[in-house]
């Protein structure tokens, strides 16, 4: 704050760039490829927790880009499986810190988190969730209508809709956070120790010997590195193309829209996984909006009026009061599938060569606790135990990982 | 209450929409005016001389009427119950009550608008770099700080109203109806190509509707309106008034609405003729009331009588600056000075503007304007030499460029590129099935708008199929093309070297040129960047009225070109849609079976299961279950999934989509089927009897029922040349189970064709025959673990069948049950219920249903990872337990042991199913266990609330484990 003050009446001499723009070097300890949350965690705590600053962040557009600038912003750890439960329960901790990390206000807000059941399998379900979150040490339970409206009066309790609600899953820590701050956070973090942000900078291809990575090529130049990060959520699979890694990823576009700004009336995140739909009025009115993903394969990020019109009629169950408020902007992003709706986190067989993908549709949820634990395992050497459940070898070994009920629609 | 008359008007013209016979009252923020029909919201209150519509979104500074378009954000208010209403836009209805937006407490009293008193301490991206410390007291700042964004109100008892679609299909779709969209669809039109037109006015004319230019001997708005007469008298053609097209999405699919219709619109060829924005300018206090666009107080004057001030100045840089100059004057407005940014303006309207005397300052721009709530004076500079020229005034006319409205042109897949040469973004690599003309294409004197909409309405229609004026075409072609080479800039943008105070680049958001200087110091030196970490043209306007600005800005301080800098993605939809129109009448069907009346009427209660709705009970679920398990009862199964299979394929296709055998099935018998995926988890499971030779009925769950049919159409689909017809029956077949020891005396009674007795109709076979006349299939099944009947029957005759049964049964005290009953007579048959007992990860093995998977069979569906979860061997297993001490668990609760969890618990295993059984008068129920935990006999513990409860394995199934009431 003293710091706003102190500028305000130096007469606003400029103020330092957040971060620098640099000659891409012959070489580098660390390639990154994708300059988003993930890419960019990767590179602060490579470089804060492991001293490892020789490292080049590249983004083939402008840094969050992707899916990172493109979510919509929710934060939660009430997950179902064990794995899934403590790993983002890390990923919140980390972003309940971030701010003071950072120095950069990243506005995160733990307004609470409500996933809506409309069905008794539903309600089953939340309840499975409550349990295992409980049992976790994650603040989550199921409620019932009364309560519900108290939290959220404008919802449709009424037994008129289609698929009245029945329970939902209350999870008060979650909530919604500013997602271009925390790449423009990390990117200052990263910069200020050394790492080397390179935007527009876009890979062409990767040379392997001996099954080693030894550079990497892009419309800049070519990089000798030993080691690279594949951190390209929705284009992960063209990028491990170049090294031979198959992934069993598809991606898929996402799409979400925004509303004209409001006054604030609604204190909580909406989720409803039977109308595939979640919401929240973001700090600046606006209901920021999403749905599940289109069911078919593209690398489009073309809207479509077929999601508006799909989308509008949802949160009218759910909000009949709010059939005039306009829809001000919708766009898409591309999300990369896995079978088990869980991520790919690790080595590959080509060394050198690490997986940071398979982010589906909440890769943002998990950027901080991905970064530092990729890091991690880049800087030792070892995957580190938080990560281990999510090896890319577990869908030849039948190991899945079963957060598909809570990860499918569960924003 | 102060009635404020209209005042202010000129007198009639033929160009206004007003009736001054008929007036309307309506209110503002309290007060009450008067207004004419045909008078928006906005025209009737400039008329009254409000000046003030609203508070800017940052710094709560008063907002006039800027752009009378719709475009821009300074005149939304609240109407009713409806926010962020463009009320330059919007009819004055009688009665209407109309709020200002973001003023607290009012629109003259605004505290809020202290903040841009220590705007020095809010620089760009303030929230970012404030309320870090103390950590604790961020979620009290963050209330605050909501509580002062956003505009309008939402009104939580607001009434949904009647909302709907309309789908349109035709050759060629015009959007705008100007001088440019006119021509075009007359062009289409009489090549014969059936024709939309499209305009968001409430009449087709565009920006000569309110243009007094002398064309052909006519005023502009008669010319204008002479062409719209031609084009109603062609049947081909519709026009579309109050339609804003929204979007322009794949393959020509467009959106728009009209009031609370959203019209969806597929067409050949798209033309798009939707004009151009008026941008504002750059200077000190750009955003005082009192400041306007040159074409909006030509729409106050010419479409509604109203002059917006008394003394003017007027900043042009165009032809049409200087006929608004002259138009002001014909008001009897008194123009104080004119600055006119170009070197050699119009010589003709120069000569007109000198013979009335006003004073022109040619290559002139204005630097600053002052006032107190309202502009009271500019100071224009010269920008040859410096000069500075000051005059008061209460209008400030801005006329200084345009910014083609090409929104659908983008959006279409065309890539914008500057143009140097005419100072705006053009587009080009169209798809072929998009045309451009006119303003959207950046042409702008009237000439070449009427020849680039004849070009674009032939080349449309041919593209249709409409062809024929081929050297027309090449003609006009070559002309336009010739005609735009020779474009001059009709848009003077002046960045002055350093930025002012209080110059406001985004008048949505109040970002001034300060803090996008900021921004790129930052770093955000690019357009995306900035766009979000300012947030310039991020608010209702979308950037129609910033962007061009904000670019030039960005352009200046990174010391680059505007053709370098680019341009930020446009998005869809154009102009803000209310959820209402883009949702319709909810579609969402609800299911019912032909009995659902009858359940009704019998005191049913009713369930959602999926989109049916079932019956859940009709009275105690205990008294349905002791009813069949000791007379007889009759649930309906109608939701089943129902599928019929012909063909010599059969076989081998439920070889595929099902893991057991299914090669020797004589006819007349039944076999269940487990499905899995391709992961090896537990899909879905029915039954599938052989009723022919060639012909196959299969069931699946009433939740599996659709995806089953597009799994096996895929089967047939991907290459595996099954000779298999699959037909989805669900809809077409009523279905329904006697189950109970007398349901075979009661079907003996109405059924004809078949023998029932056990040894010639026994245990898992299937039986056509008769029932009061109607054909139905008898499938001896049973989930109940009773002797039952599954009968299913041609839709239309459920009802009937249903009745009969019931009347029969009478005398055997036939009961009908619900869903809840079944799930306990399932639950004590030890029967699974796929996705409620097995989850996203269960193998057959874990749900020990390994008799059902015959791994030594050719391929299936999912094999390989049944082949190596079989390997792996089961560490949990699916098991039956009961409750020693009576306590009923919730489905879903965890079973547990000490471990090193935060609450000092470890999940080992989870209930998946749990009743109370009336008829074992025990608490019983399913649950998953590790393998070593699995067998009769071994105790757990289950946390039921919070406390711990022991339960034990005991064998499966709870009820007549062998079978024997089955099979009697």
């Amino acid at each position: 704050m003293w710091k706003l003050i102190r500028h305000g009446l130096n007469g606003n001499k400029p103020l330092p760039r957040m971060w620098r723009t640099h000659d891409l070097k012959d070489s580098y300890d660390v390639v990154i490829i994708g300059g988003g949350v993930h890419g960019l965690a990767a590179a602060y705590y490579l470089a804060k927790y492991h001293g490892i600053t020789n490292v080049a962040v590249l983004e083939k557009r402008y840094i969050g880009s992707g899916g990172s600038g493109r979510n919509t912003t929710i934060l939660r750890s009430n997950y179902l499986t064990p794995e899934g439960v403590a790993f983002y329960d890390e990923s919140i901790k980390l972003y309940e810190n971030l701010s003071v990390d950072l120095d950069f206000n990243v506005l995160f807000s733990q307004r609470g988190h409500l996933t809506l059941a409309h069905s008794d399998a539903a309600v089953r379900t939340m309840r499975w969730r409550a349990e295992v979150n409980q049992i976790q040490g994650v603040n989550s339970s199921l409620i019932y209508p009364d309560e519900i409206a108290k939290l959220c009066p404008h919802l449709d309790l009424s037994e008129h809709p289609r698929y009245p609600i029945l329970g939902a899953l209350y999870h008060p820590p979650g909530g919604i956070i500013r997602h271009d701050a925390v790449v423009w956070g990390y990117a200052r973090g990263a910069d200020e120790r050394g790492v080397h942000i390179h935007q527009l900078t876009e890979v062409t291809g990767i040379n392997v010997e001996n099954n080693k990575v030894i550079s990497v090529q892009t419309n800049c130049g070519t990089i000798k590195t030993g080691m690279v990060l594949n951190a390209t959520a929705g284009w992960c699979s063209l990028i491990c193309d170049m090294v031979d890694v198959k992934l069993p990823i598809t991606s898929h576009p996402l799409q979400a829209c925004v509303s004209e700004a409001l006054k604030p009336f609604l204190d909580v995140v909406i989720v409803s996984g039977s109308l595939h739909v979640y919401v929240s009025q973001s700090d600046r009115g606006e209901l920021v909006m999403g749905a599940s993903i289109d069911p078919y394969q593209s690398y489009s990020l073309d809207s479509t009026l077929g999601f508006l019109e799909s989308l509008s009629g949802h949160m009218l169950e759910l909000f009949p009061s709010l059939s005039r408020v306009k829809i001000l902007r919708q766009w898409a992003g591309v999300c990369d599938m896995t079978p088990d709706y869980s991520p790919i986190m690790g080595f590959t067989p080509v060394e050198g060569f690490v997986v940071d993908v398979g982010w589906g549709t909440y890769g943002f949820k998990a950027g901080p606790v991905s970064g530092k634990r990729m890091a991690e395992l880049i800087a030792t050497n070892r995957t580190p135990d938080l990560i281990a459940p999510f090896y890319l070898g577990r869908f030849e070994d039948g190991a899945l990982i079963g957060e598909k009920g809570a990860a499918s629609v569960g924003h | 209450m102060a009635i404020q008359a209209a005042v202010g008007r000129l007198p009639e013209t033929p160009s206004q929409v007003i009736n001054r016979e008929k007036i309307v009252d309506f209110v503002f923020d309290g007060k009450t005016y008067t207004a004419y029909e045909g008078d928006t919201i906005a025209s009737a209150l400039v008329a009254a001389g409000v000046m003030t519509f609203s508070r800017s979104f940052k710094y709560h500074r008063r907002r006039g009427l800027l752009c009378a378009a719709g475009a821009c954000p300074n005149c939304l208010v609240q109407v009713g119950d409806e926010a962020n209403v463009r009320s330059c836009t919007t009819p004055v209805q009688a009665g209407m009550k109309v709020e200002a937006q973001n003023a607290m407490p009012s629109l003259d009293v605004d505290v809020m608008s202290a903040t841009q008193l220590v705007d020095s301490f809010l620089p760009a991206g303030f929230y970012y770099k404030a309320f870090i410390r103390p950590q604790a007291l961020w979620p009290t700042y963050e209330r605050f700080l909501r509580q002062a964004a956003g505009l309008g109100k939402i009104d939580p008892d607001s009434e949904p109203g009647y909302f709907d679609k309309i789908y349109k299909h035709v050759d060629v779709a015009v959007i705008g109806g100007g001088p440019a969209g006119l021509r075009a669809a007359l062009a289409a039109a009489k090549s014969g190509a059936r024709v939309i037109l499209m305009d968001d006015q409430s009449s087709p004319g565009g920006h000569l509707r309110y243009r007094m230019d002398e064309i052909d001997g006519l005023p502009a708005y008669e010319y204008v309106a002479k062409m719209a007469a031609e084009l109603v008298g062609f049947s081909n053609v519709e026009i579309l008034t109050n339609t804003t097209a929204v979007g322009r999405y794949d393959r020509n699919w467009v959106g728009a609405v009209t009031g609370n219709r959203l019209i969806k619109l597929r067409t050949k060829a798209l033309i798009v003729a939707t004009g151009a924005y008026e941008i504002p300018l750059l200077f000190e206090n750009n955003d005082l009331p009192g400041i306007m666009l040159g074409s909006a107080v030509q729409r106050m004057i010419h479409l509604w009588g109203v002059v917006p001030g008394a003394r003017a100045v007027v900043v042009s840089a165009n032809r049409r600056g200087l006929q608004a100059a002259l138009d002001l004057i014909a008001a009897g407005v008194h123009i104080e000075a004119l600055a006119e940014m170009r070197e050699e303006p119009d010589a003709d309207l120069i000569r007109k503007l000198s013979a009335e005397h006003v004073m022109i300052f040619k290559r002139t721009t204005i630097k600053r304007a002052w006032g107190i709530g309202k502009v009271q004076g500019v100071s224009l500079e010269s920008l040859h030499s410096g000069q500075i020229h000051e005059f008061p005034c209460d209008l400030l006319l801005v006329s200084t460029g345009y910014t083609p409205a090409n929104q659908l042109l983008f959006q279409a897949g065309g890539k914008l590129r500057w143009n140097e040469q005419i100072h705006e973004f053009t587009l080009d690599m169209l798809p072929s099935d998009v045309f451009a003309a006119g303003e959207a294409a950046a042409t702008h004197l009237l000439e070449d708008i009427e020849r680039e909409g004849e070009l674009a309405g032939l080349q449309a229609a041919q593209f249709a199929g409409f062809g024929g004026k081929i050297e027309k075409v090449t003609f006009l072609a070559a002309k336009v093309e010739e005609r735009r080479a020779e474009r001059i800039p009709w848009t003077q943008i002046h960045i002055a070297e350093d930025e002012a105070k209080k110059d406001f680049v985004c008048i949505c958001e109040d970002v001034t040129r300060k803090e996008i200087k900021q921004s790129i110091q930052e770093g955000f030196d690019s357009v995306e960047l900035l766009k979000r970490y300012s947030t310039v043209s991020m608010g209702p306007c979308q950037g129609k009225m910033c962007n061009i600005n904000a670019i030039h800005v960005c352009a200046h301080y990174n010391q680059k070109t505007v053709a370098e800098t680019g341009n930020t993605t446009s998005r869809p939809p154009v102009t803000p849609v209310t959820m209402g129109a883009l949702g319709g009448r909810l579609m969402e069907p609800v299911r019912v079976s032909p009995m659902h009346d009858w359940h009704v009427k019998h005191g049913a209660v009713m369930m959602n299961a999926g989109l049916w709705k079932r019956p859940d009970h009709y009275g105690d679920p205990s008294a349905e279950v002791r009813a069949v398990r000791e007379r007889v009862g009759l649930i309906d199964v109608t939701p089943l999934g129902k599928f019929h299979l012909r063909g010599p394929g059969v076989p081998g296709l439920l070889e595929r989509v099902y893991t057991n055998r299914w090669q020797k099935l004589d006819v007349g018998r039944v076999r269940y089927g487990l499905m899995v995926t391709e992961e090896g988890v537990v899909l879905d499971d029915g039954v599938t009897a052989r009723l022919d030779d060639d012909f196959y009925y299969m069931t699946a769950t009433s939740s599996g029922a659709s995806g089953i049919f597009e799994n096996m159409e895929w089967n047939l689909q991907s290459g595996w040349s099954y000779d298999v017809h699959l037909l989805n029956v669900t809809d077409l077949r009523a279905a329904m189970n006697l189950a109970g020891p007398r349901s075979r005396d009661v079907l003996a009674k109405i059924i004809q064709g078949v023998d029932l007795s056990n040894a010639a109709f026994p245990y898992m076979s299937v039986r056509q025959a008769t029932i009061a006349g109607i054909p139905v299939l008898l499938l001896r099944i049973g989930f109940t673990g009773e002797l039952s009947y599954e009968i299913h029957t041609p839709s239309g005759y459920g009802l009937h069948i249903w009745e009969a049964l019931l009347k029969a049964g009478e005398e055997f005290g036939i009961t009908p049950f619900g869903v809840e009953a079944q799930r306990i007579l399932r639950l004590e048959k030890g029967h699974i219920i796929v996705s409620q007992d097995t989850d996203g990860l269960t193998n057959p093995f874990e749900a020990g249903m390994e008799w059902a998977v015959k791994l030594d069979k050719q391929d299936f569906t999912g094999k390989a990872s049944l082949l190596m979860a079989n390997q792996k061997g089961v560490t949990k297993k699916l098991v039956g337990f009961e409750m020693p001490d009576g306590t009923i668990p919730e489905e879903a609760n965890q079973i547990v042991r000490p471990g090193n969890g935060p609450i000092g618990l470890e999940i080992i295993g989870r209930i998946t199913s749990v009743r109370r059984s009336p008829t074992l008068k025990k608490v019983i129920g399913l649950c998953w266990l590790p393998t070593e935990m699995s067998e009769p006999g071994q105790e757990f513990t289950i946390r039921v609330r919070g406390q711990m409860k022991t339960g034990r394995v005991v064998p499966l199934p709870f009820y007549d484990p062998d079978g024997l009431k089955l099979n009697s």
